[in-house]
C-alpha cells in the first residue's frame, strides 16, 4: 500500500508509492548530445563575458584573462538589473517594485568537459569558496534581502550549456518558498525551543536508515517525505544558520561531503541530471537559532506535472530508505 | 552594389521579416541578404562573410542557438545579433556568445543602434 508521509518542516505531503519501488537501474538517463562549437565560458574567451566580480588561481593581476581557475560574472543579459532604487509602491491591493537584483554565473572550471562529480575536492571547495565570498560582497549592498545559490545540471534539468556552471541570484525580497521554510523552522522552535533541523539530524544519526553519508561536521541524508526519488540533503551537524559563517576548515570538510555526495549520486543514476540549491538564512535574519542552512539536491528523474501543479503533493516511486541504501553502498570508483 | 556597404546577414525563417529588415536596413546604408534556415545561413556565413549577422532563435531544423556556436566557432570577430520574438531565451547562457539580444519589434531602433554599436567597433 502506497504511504503518506509529511515533511515535519514545511509540512508538504508526500505519497511514496512503495509498491512500484522502483530502483537506480530503472532510472536509465541517456547521455546527452554534446552540442560542440564556440563556449563563451571556456578559458580564452573571457572577452565573451561580462567582466568578472570574482576570480581565483591566477599567477597576475589582469582580470577577464586566461590562467584563472574560477571565475564569477555578472548575467550578460539579467532579467534584474543592478543598478536603481527599488521604488516600492501599491497598486490598489498589489505590490511592486523595480526589478533590481544581482544575477551572476559561476564558471567553476576553465575546462569545458570539466563535471562536478569528477573535478578534485580542491576545485570543489573553490566552488563552495566563491559561493561564500560572493554572498558575503553582495550582503553589503543593503537593498537585497536574500541571495539563492543553485546549479542545474545538463539540459533536463534547465542547464542550456554544458560547461560547468552555478548562478547566483541576489533578490529584494526573501522568495515566498524560503519565507514559509524559516516561518515553520520558527513556529517548531517556539514550540520546542530547538532547531528542527537540529532534531532531524539527531534522530537521522541514531537510526542511520536515511544516511547516506556523512563526516566530522557534515551529513548527506534522504529525507523522510522526499519529493523525488534520490533526493538528499546536506546539512552541517553543528547548528548554523548562515554559510557566509564557514571558515577555511569547514570548507575542506563541506567540499569533501558534497564531493562524495555527487559521486555517490552519478554512481547510482549515470548522467542524471539535477538541481540543487542552497538555503541560507535571510540577510536581515543572521546567525538565527531557529534555522539551519543546508544544500538540497534534487536529481530530475520525474516529471512535475497537473497534480504535483494543482496539490503541492509530490509522489515518490522509490522510498528515502531505499535510497539511501543504494547511494550509501554503490560502489565508487577511486 | 557599392563595395564600401556592410554586409548584413539576416537568419530567420519568416519571410515578412526580411522584407522589414531589407527595406529598413537598405535604407540605413546596409546591403542586405537574408536565408530561411541555421542551415544555409551557415553555408553562406562562409562565401558571403558578412560583417554581421542577425540570427532569429526559433527555427525549425537547426536552432540559432546552434548556428551561433558554429558561427563563433569559425569567425568570433564577427558580431552576431539574435532577434527572437522571445525574450525568455535571454536567460539561456547560451545566447552569451552572441554579441547582442534584441526582443524582436516592429520599431527597428535598438536593432538599428545595436548594428550601428557593433559595426562600428569592429571598424575602429
Amino acid at each position: 500500500m502506497p504511504e503518506l508521509r509529511r515533511d515535519p518542516i514545511i509540512g508538504r505531503w508526500v505519497i511514496i508509492a512503495k509498491e512500484r519501488g522502483r530502483r537506480p537501474t530503472d532510472f536509465i538517463i541517456a547521455e546527452e548530445p554534446v552540442r560542440g562549437g564556440f563556449c563563451p565560458l571556456c578559458e580564452g574567451n573571457e572577452h565573451t563575458t561580462p567582466h568578472e566580480v570574482l576570480a581565483y588561481g591566477r599567477s597576475h593581476f589582469a582580470p577577464d584573462t586566461p590562467g584563472w581557475s574560477l571565475r564569477v560574472v555578472p548575467n550578460k543579459f539579467p532579467a534584474l538589473v543592478i543598478e536603481g532604487d527599488l521604488d516600492k509602491e501599491g497598486e490598489g491591493i498589489y505590490d511592486k517594485m523595480n526589478g533590481i537584483g544581482a544575477h551572476e554565473v559561476i564558471i567553476e572550471t576553465p575546462r569545458h568537459d570539466d563535471v562536478l562529480h569528477q573535478m578534485p575536492v580542491a576545485q570543489i571547495k573553490l566552488i563552495l569558496m566563491s559561493y561564500r565570498d560572493r554572498m558575503l560582497d553582495l550582503m553589503r549592498d543593503m537593498r537585497f534581502r536574500y541571495i539563492i545559490v543553485f546549479k542545474n545540471f545538463k539540459r533536463a534539468a534547465g542547464a542550456s550549456l554544458e560547461h560547468s556552471h552555478s548562478q547566483l541570484i541576489a533578490l529584494p525580497i526573501v522568495p515566498y518558498l524560503i519565507q514559509e521554510e524559516i516561518n515553520s523552522c520558527l513556529r517548531y522552535f517556539d514550540y520546542k525551543e530547538r532547531c528542527v533541523f537540529c532534531d532531524i539530524i539527531r534522530q537521522e544519526l541514531a537510526t542511520g536508515s536515511r544516511i547516506v553519508c556523512e563526516n566530522s561536521n557534515f551529513i548527506t541524508i534522504c529525507p523522510f517525505a522526499p519529493r523525488s526519488p534520490f533526493e538528499m540533503w546536506l546539512l552541517p551537524k553543528r547548528h548554523l544558520s548562515t554559510y557566509t559563517d564557514l571558515d577555511d576548515s569547514m570548507l575542506d570538510s563541506l567540499a569533501q561531503i558534497f564531493s562524495e555526495t555527487m559521486k555517490r549520486l552519478n554512481a547510482a543514476i549515470p548522467n542524471v541530471p539535477y538541481n540543487y540549491m542552497l538555503h541560507t538564512s535571510p540577510l536581515k535574519q543572521l546567525n538565527i537559532e531557529h534555522y539551519h542552512w543546508h544544500i538540497e539536491i534534487m536529481p530530475k528523474t520525474t516529471m512535475v506535472a497537473g497534480f504535483e501543479w494543482g496539490t503541492g503533493f509530490y509522489i515518490n516511486t522509490t522510498p528515502p530508505e531505499e535510497a539511501a541504501k543504494f547511494l550509501r553502498e554503490v560502489r565508487l570508483l577511486v | 552594389m557599392s563595395a564600401d556597404k556592410k554586409k548584413i546577414l539576416v537568419v530567420d525563417d519568416e519571410e515578412h521579416i526580411h522584407l522589414l529588415y531589407k527595406e529598413e536596413l537598405e535604407e540605413e546604408g546596409y546591403e542586405v541578404r537574408s536565408v530561411l534556415s541555421g542551415e544555409e545561413a551557415l553555408k553562406l556565413f562562409d562565401s558571403y562573410a558578412p560583417d554581421l549577422v542577425i540570427l532569429d532563435i526559433n527555427m525549425p531544423g537547426m536552432d540559432g542557438i546552434e548556428v551561433l556556436r558554429q558561427m563563433k566557432q569559425k569567425r568570433p570577430a564577427t558580431p552576431v545579433i539574435l532577434s527572437s520574438a522571445y525574450p525568455e531565451y535571454k536567460q539561456d547562457l547560451a545566447s552569451w556568445a552572441s554579441d547582442d539580444y534584441i526582443v524582436k519589434s516592429f520599431n527597428l531602433d535598438e536593432l538599428k543602434r545595436s548594428i550601428k554599436k557593433h559595426i562600428e567597433k569592429n571598424n575602429a
